[in-house]
């Protein structure tokens, strides 16, 4: 038997309907977990793998979900976000593909999660041991802004020559007074790589350091995955007098649950007044219903 | 070891194509050629030796093809070399050939210790940054880390190359040429090199401008001691700005000793037309 057949025979876990568990073949999943494994071995490096047909459009997640269908199994419980809120429509689509094509639980509380699905944030409640967070990544290559050749960006890399993305804040500071990069804020990773942390705002940037947990990026359009393991230094680029800073929200308070210094988004209600609500849905709610601070 | 030199140049040679046996042969200053006839290989330079010493400006003169920017192109590693060897006194002690450095090295020696302007200052200034964003790479390849830092240096630089201090922070771009080229030399000098290569510094600028960069570069050899080595195939300008001139044709050297000597009494036939041509 050849060795594709012999998976197929295996396969005792199977999907829902026509396809395998978790849509993907487990060709396919074996090559993306063997990128991935490459990629916690170097941590900020970017893995190259063969990017499949999804079943949605490239640009919309198709990095982070063949991340996720390649490292889920049985026991795995999902979350899926998109900006924040599970109620996306990006995140709903994708949870219906895992549930459908694989039948494992999913849960809007990232507590309960094994593996969130993530677009554009990091939950307010940080990552534990055992967890892996999956960004969709539209543009892994942080040096892209300032060089369009791939095969210079490579080079770059390979020598660990930054000093362009740092011309590139200066820049920044010149005709703005301040840096005024908002997401995807690149930083060094473990003192060797650039990084994309994916377009995530700045509020989010210093959950990457030291974090309990896994992060994996996965980019389906540029076909490229990377990851910041567990306990891994990840600093943000920036200067001695042009300090990297957070967003702030000074008085601000969630209408829904009153949270305060978590990352907001401002909505404007029916009478034209502004409001505030938490970013983190998930958080929010169980907020609601208690249980959390 | 401490070298009386800053820059020893041994047997440095350029050849663009795979080469053959008649090449030498086929090539150089009596066959008035820089191109093999048999196998079409271009020999940009060839043997080309010379000691800088602290403090000093050698000239390269030469007709359009000579191989004077081949040999500049070839030191400042934008080039691979085919033959030689160079060394410099501030890159392990002037004991490592510097054209075995690796890729880091190499960016440190490009970055910190050897500066070159190029002819064209577009490919020496990125022209869409601004100008002192152009001397903050420079500054930031070194690990300047400071905004305030940086821009007191550029500022700096820009007041020693005459570009007003309001045209720090719009982009080249939008600069005479002659402005150009001396923002490029101020990015050039933003990390004290050791070795200034320049490279048909005044070709193409009015007059009245290329006194003002002739008249610049006098002033950093004066008060800084940088050594130099000026490509030009302006007479002009090597009688202005070098102590000692090299004279190449085809690809090699055919003439080198001190400046005036070499204008005064040209004992080569190519030195003699170009002296000629000059009056």
């Amino acid at each position: 038997m050849s060795s594709v057949a012999t998976l197929v025979a295996q396969n005792v876990t199977p999907g829902r309907g026509a396809y395998n568990f978790g849509f993907l073949d487990e060709t396919t999943k074996r090559e993306v977990r063997r990128a991935l494994l490459k990629a916690v071995a170097l941590p900020g490096h970017q893995i190259p793998f063969g990017s499949r047909e999804m079943p949605v459009a490239r640009g919309w997640g198709t990095g982070g979900i063949q991340v996720t269908l390649s490292i889920l199994g049985p026991d795995d419980t999902v979350k899926v976000i998109d900006q924040g809120a599970d109620e996306g429509v990006n995140a709903w689509n994708i949870r219906r593909l895992v549930t459908d094509t694989s039948g494992v639980p999913t849960t809007t509380d990232s507590r309960e999660a094994t593996i969130i699905q993530t677009r554009h944030r990091i939950p307010e409640t940080p990552l534990r041991d055992g967890q892996v967070l999956v960004f969709q990544v539209p543009m892994p290559e942080p040096l892209r802004m300032v060089e369009p050749s791939e095969r210079k960006t490579r080079a770059m890399h390979a020598q660990a020559d930054y000093s362009r993305a740092w011309v590139y804040l200066y820049e920044d500071v010149v005709r703005r007074g301040e840096i005024s990069h908002a997401t995807g804020y690149p930083v060094m990773v473990a003192g060797r790589y650039l990084l994309s942390p994916s377009p995530i705002p700045r509020w989010d940037v210093p959950k990457l350091n030291m974090a309990d947990g896994l992060y994996l990026f996965g980019a389906g359009r540029e076909k490229r995955v990377y990851a910041i393991p567990p306990h891994t230094e990840v600093v943000p680029i920036d200067f001695e007098d042009y300090p990297f800073y957070v967003e702030s929200f000074p008085d601000r308070k969630c209408q829904k649950c009153g949270a305060e210094a978590v990352y907001m988004n401002e909505v404007v209600l029916d009478d034209g007044r502004h409001a505030f609500t938490c970013s983190d849905s998930g958080y929010c709610d169980s907020r609601l219903t208690g249980g959390v601070e | 070891m401490n070298s009386p030199w800053v820059l020893r140049v041994d047997g440095l040679g350029k050849r663009y194509g795979r080469g053959c046996g008649l090449c030498s042969k086929n090539t150089g200053p009596l066959a008035g050629a820089n191109s093999c006839a048999n196998c079409g290989s271009i020999l940009a330079c060839t043997n080309v030796s010379f000691d800088l010493l602290p403090g000093e400006t050698l000239g390269i003169v030469g007709e359009s093809g000579s191989g004077k920017s081949t040999v500049l192109r070839c030191l400042f590693l934008d080039e691979e070399p085919t033959w030689g060897s160079a060394y410099l006194s501030g890159f392990h002690r002037g004991e490592r050939d510097i054209f075995t450095a690796s890729p880091p090295e190499r960016r440190e020696l490009r970055a910190a210790t050897m500066g070159l302007a190029y002819q064209n200052p577009g490919a020496g200034l990125n022209l869409h940054i601004t100008a002192g964003g152009n001397i903050a790479e420079r500054l930031l390849n070194v690990r300047v880390r400071s905004v305030a830092e940086i821009r007191d240096r550029a500022g700096y630089l820009l007041r020693r190359t005459e570009v007003p201090h309001d045209r720090m922070d719009d982009i080249p771009a939008h600069f005479s040429g002659g402005m150009q080229q001396r923002v490029q030399l101020a990015k050039v000098m933003a990390n004290n090199p050791s070795v200034l290569l320049l490279d048909e510094l005044t070709t193409g600028l009015d007059v009245s401008v290329q006194a003002g960069v002739l008249d610049l570069v006098r002033e950093l050899q004066e008060q800084l001691h940088i050594a130099m080595v000026v490509v030009s195939h302006d007479l002009g300008v090597i009688r202005l700005l070098a102590g000692r001139t090299m004279v190449m044709k085809d690809g090699q050297v055919v003439e080198s000793g001190l400046t005036d000597q070499v204008l005064e009494d040209p004992h080569h036939p190519y030195t003699q037309l170009l002296v000629a041509s000059m009056t």
